[in-house]
């Protein structure tokens, strides 16, 4: 067993040791990891707990001494060229395998950290270890440097922890009632996150600023604003929609009350005939330049772009002398299963039903 | 792939006569370093076209399909877009019922509690509210179950001022001249309209002009007044309008009134026993005579007694409201035309005429004898700019504070602006003799206060049209943004629509 020494107190005090100590308190590269796998030797004896430890604090011990005095030129001599390089090509190797390299594997496990992991381990340990285990009383008869495995050893020592932590919070949350109830140095309520619509460029609801957007002719978007508000209106003061049982709405409010929130009325109108895919004719996957049908998943945005598109173009068959009248008219239509746009809907969907075979012809392709 | 000739061998090698190559009509053409397959190459085929032979002489651009305009078998009938346009409409039975909501009545009207709430106008009235177009196509009735106006501080003063000329008491009989003014959508036209309503519990008789503009952008006939007064022009259509219109509100006031006097022009058709109602109906009948029929009925309306002969009837004549909304049109030349082709200016029309008269103090008697209400507002939305009424509004509100016309500090029109003289004398009343006559006041209406607006913002909550807690921050916030509480615009927030999710 190498001798225990306190680094610290000698390097400071003696500055003559310096010399003696360095192969211990800053090794080299090759150095560390040459005494590593020893360790892991060691491991599988079992038997020496003390080899690792010790190893541990000079490693960390050297850590904290690069940094807090200057090296001398003689200080770290270098290792053979040989023994460079087999211990450089070791690294490489590492990294190439990409297994992680875990300072415990590196640098060596305490053996009793292993023991409290494995119960199976723990019954047939030393028996001195096992006397130790029961004979926590903590006080000991030895002194030892390994404060990290006392502490996980004794129970007693964490209860105590568990204690002060419940001590501490009692009195951090006792504090924070206090300054609640004075409400020290805060004057107002702390602010809520604000809605999407209070920002001005996003005041309006996503689907109604999309379906303005598409009412929109020749870019005059405040004309088109103005359709909105008079189909807003329209199906504010519209009565409300007799539901067919065959195209029901989405879920949502019952019928009566829809015109209360025309937004919503809106958006179950849309939401509702919004197909779910789109059919994209493809070229030259079945040969013979014949094009096959391939159902394409829409995303939200573009599932309400084609139902507005529908419905628009729907409108335009309406006799009413408004434009806005008669989309307002199409879409109380649609509310009620009367228009074709569910037609356009539910063929949509039965091609995409039939060609969801031809799916197969476009994963073999690629 | 080494080839196993060698360079020696290569280059001693001789063009191959042609016959001996085959001619290899597969290769491609892109390998250009063979020269020998293009030029036994087949000459290449024709594309022939499905349109047929090509076209030199017309356009080769792509060309994008249009989409053929619906054929819409007739065009919607002459008058349907603007009674589209035009259409009020003051109910809508999705919006929620408000409970405990009041009415209009002589008492609710004066009541000082029930500031900051809001009033519904009675059923019965509507129909005499509509007769009189008291409401204007863009205002928001049509979203909440039945109309209703809020009660602010100057609905109160006017509530008190009309009780109190119609009541027994110290002010009956007294007329009151009032100019409103205000910023846009500070609700002027609601507070005529609430004027009116109160006018019509107290069983007044009302005239309105609804819209002046009407009048000076010579969209209805005229004629020269007379041949001794060339230069004054009436608009009978316009009077026969303003007749019916008088007619059906006020059907009930009118029913009960006699003519009391003789009226020289209508001499034939005039009879003694002839009510109101039916002198006003000739007018209509006959447009031709409507002017004259009007000036009968306003001299019957503003007389205090009966004249000889015509006792056996005689009724003392209710108080009078007349409102004119958006003056500033009245204050320039109008769009018809003299023989001499020159601008007729709008005070020549005799309508206008006689309806800016009014503000000007009577002489003997006052202009509103049985008492009554003048009220005139100004538009903010729909306003010429004219400098000279602007004077004379400052000028009204001077005279107002108590300044005198000599006063150094009285608003004087800039002497090289071009000041029209007409209008600013038309204003210029001075002080009145007669001692129930009022001064000419200028009214400017201006935001509600944050409780009037907590209790607009609750009606609409209320109703169903808005979804926010209503609380005093929340209050407070949109008051601010609607300018300190200008009803037009917190109409708009309450009705925006938010859909938080």
């Amino acid at each position: 067993m190498p001798p225990r020494l306190n680094l610290f107190n000698a390097r400071t005090a003696v500055p003559v040791f310096r010399q003696t100590s360095i192969n211990v308190s800053r090794p080299s590269i090759a150095t560390t990891i040459n005494s590593n796998r020893s360790t892991r030797h060691g491991l599988k004896t079992g038997l020496s707990s003390s080899t690792p430890m010790q190893k541990r604090y000079n490693s960390s011990a050297s850590g904290g001494d690069n940094s807090e005095r200057p090296k001398a030129p003689t200080e770290d001599p270098l290792p053979h060229v040989s023994e460079e390089a087999a211990e450089i090509s070791k690294i490489m190797d590492k990294k190439c395998d990409g297994t992680p390299a875990s300072p415990e594997l590196e640098q060596g496990t305490p053996i009793s950290e292993i023991l409290q992991r494995d119960k199976e381990a723990q019954k047939h340990m030393p028996k001195v270890m096992q006397d130790q285990i029961k004979s926590s009383t903590g006080t000991r008869s030895f002194s030892t440097s390994t404060r990290r495995s006392q502490a996980e050893l004794h129970g007693q020592g964490k209860s105590f922890d568990e204690q002060t932590a419940a001590v501490m919070a009692s009195m951090i949350s006792q504090v924070n009632q206090q300054a609640e109830e004075f409400h020290d140095g805060i004057k107002f309520d702390p602010v809520e996150t604000l809605p999407k619509t209070e920002n001005f460029r996003t005041r309006y609801d996503s689907l109604l600023e999309q379906f303005t957007k598409l009412l929109m002719t020749d870019g005059k978007l405040s004309r088109a604003q103005k359709d909105m508000a008079f189909i807003l209106d329209h199906l504010r003061t519209a009565p409300p929609p007799q539901p067919n049982p065959k195209r029901p709405l989405l879920p949502g409010p019952p019928a009566p009350q829809l015109p209360l929130n025309p937004v919503l009325y809106l958006t179950l109108i849309v939401d509702s005939v919004a197909p779910l895919i789109k059919i994209r004719q493809q070229k030259g996957i079945a040969g013979g330049g014949a094009s096959v049908q391939i159902p394409v998943p829409l995303a939200l945005r573009q599932r309400r772009r084609t139902a507005i598109k529908w419905i628009i173009d729907g409108s335009d068959k309406r006799r009413d002398s408004k434009f806005a009248q008669r989309v307002a008219n199409e879409l109380v239509a649609v509310a009620e299963g009367r228009s074709g746009v569910w037609d356009k809907r539910e063929q949509q969907h039965k091609l995409g039903i039939a060609g969801r075979s031809n799916l197969g012809m476009v994963g073999g392709r690629r | 792939m080494v080839s196993s000739f060698c360079w020696g061998c290569l280059t001693r090698l001789r063009p191959t006569p042609r016959a001996v190559l085959p001619p290899t009509v597969a290769a491609p053409r892109a390998a250009a370093f063979h020269t020998s397959t293009v030029r036994y190459a087949l000459p290449t085929k024709k594309k022939n076209s499905l349109d047929g032979p090509p076209k030199y002489r017309q356009a080769k651009s792509a060309r994008m399909k249009k989409k053929k305009p619906v054929e819409r078998a007739r065009p919607p009938p002459v008058g349907e877009r603007k009674a589209l346009r035009k259409r009020i409409v003051l109910s809508n039975p999705n919006a929620l019922e408000v409970e405990g909501m009041q009415d209009f009545t002589s008492e609710t009207m004066v009541d000082a509690r029930l500031r900051g709430s809001i009033l519904g106008l009675p059923v019965p009235m509507l129909t005499q509210l509509r007769a009189v177009e008291a409401f204007k196509p863009k205002q928001g009735w049509s979203i909440f179950r039945r109309p209703g106006t809020v009660v602010r501080r100057e609905t109160l003063e006017l509530g008190r001022l009309i009780d109190s000329i119609s009541n027994e008491g110290q002010d009956k009989g007294r007329s009151v001249k009032k100019i409103v003014t205000g910023v846009r959508g500070s609700g002027k036209t609601v507070h005529l309209l609430q004027a009116m309503a109160m006018a019509f519990t107290k069983q007044w008789v009302v005239f309105t002009v609804p819209e002046p503009q009407d009048l000076v952008i010579a969209h209805t006939g005229y004629a020269p007044l007379s041949d001794e007064t060339p230069n004054l022009y009436v608009q009978n259509e316009a009077t026969a309008t303003l007749l019916s219109r008088t007619v059906v509100a006020n059907e009930q006031v009118l029913k009960t009134l006699h003519v009391s006097r003789e009226h020289a022009a209508l001499k034939s058709s005039v009879k003694a026993g002839m009510t109101l109602e039916e002198l006003a109906k000739l007018g209509i009948q006959d447009p031709a005579i409507a002017w004259t029929v009007f000036q009968a009925l306003w001299a019957e309306l503003t007389a205090t007694s009966a004249a000889s002969g015509f006792d056996k009837n005689f009724k003392p004549r209710p108080p009078m409201l007349v409102t004119v909304d958006g003056l500033a049109h009245w204050m320039k030349n109008s769009e018809y035309r003299s023989v001499e082709f020159e601008p007729i200016h709008a005070h020549d029309l005799v309508f206008v005429r006689h309806f800016l008269g009014l503000l000007k103090p009577g002489t003997g008697k006052p202009a509103l004898p049985n008492g009554g209400l003048l009220l005139y507002s100004t538009s903010a939305s729909n306003n010429p700019t004219i400098y000279s009424f602007e004077v004379a509004l400052k000028q009204i509100a001077a005279r107002q504070a108590g300044l005198n016309a000599s006063a150094p500090e009285f608003p004087q029109a800039d002497p090289y602006s071009g000041a029209d003289k007409r209008v600013i004398d038309a204003f210029d009343s001075s002080k009145p003799t007669v001692a129930k006559e009022g001064m000419l006041e200028l009214q400017t209406l201006g935001g509600l206060t944050r409780d009037e607006a907590r209790g607009f913002m609750e009606y609409f909550a209320r109703s169903g049209l808005l979804r926010e807690k209503i609380n005093d921050e929340w209050v407070g916030e949109k008051w601010s943004l609607a300018g300190g509480g200008v009803i037009g615009e917190l109409e708009k927030l309450g009705r925006r629509l938010r859909v938080t999710d």
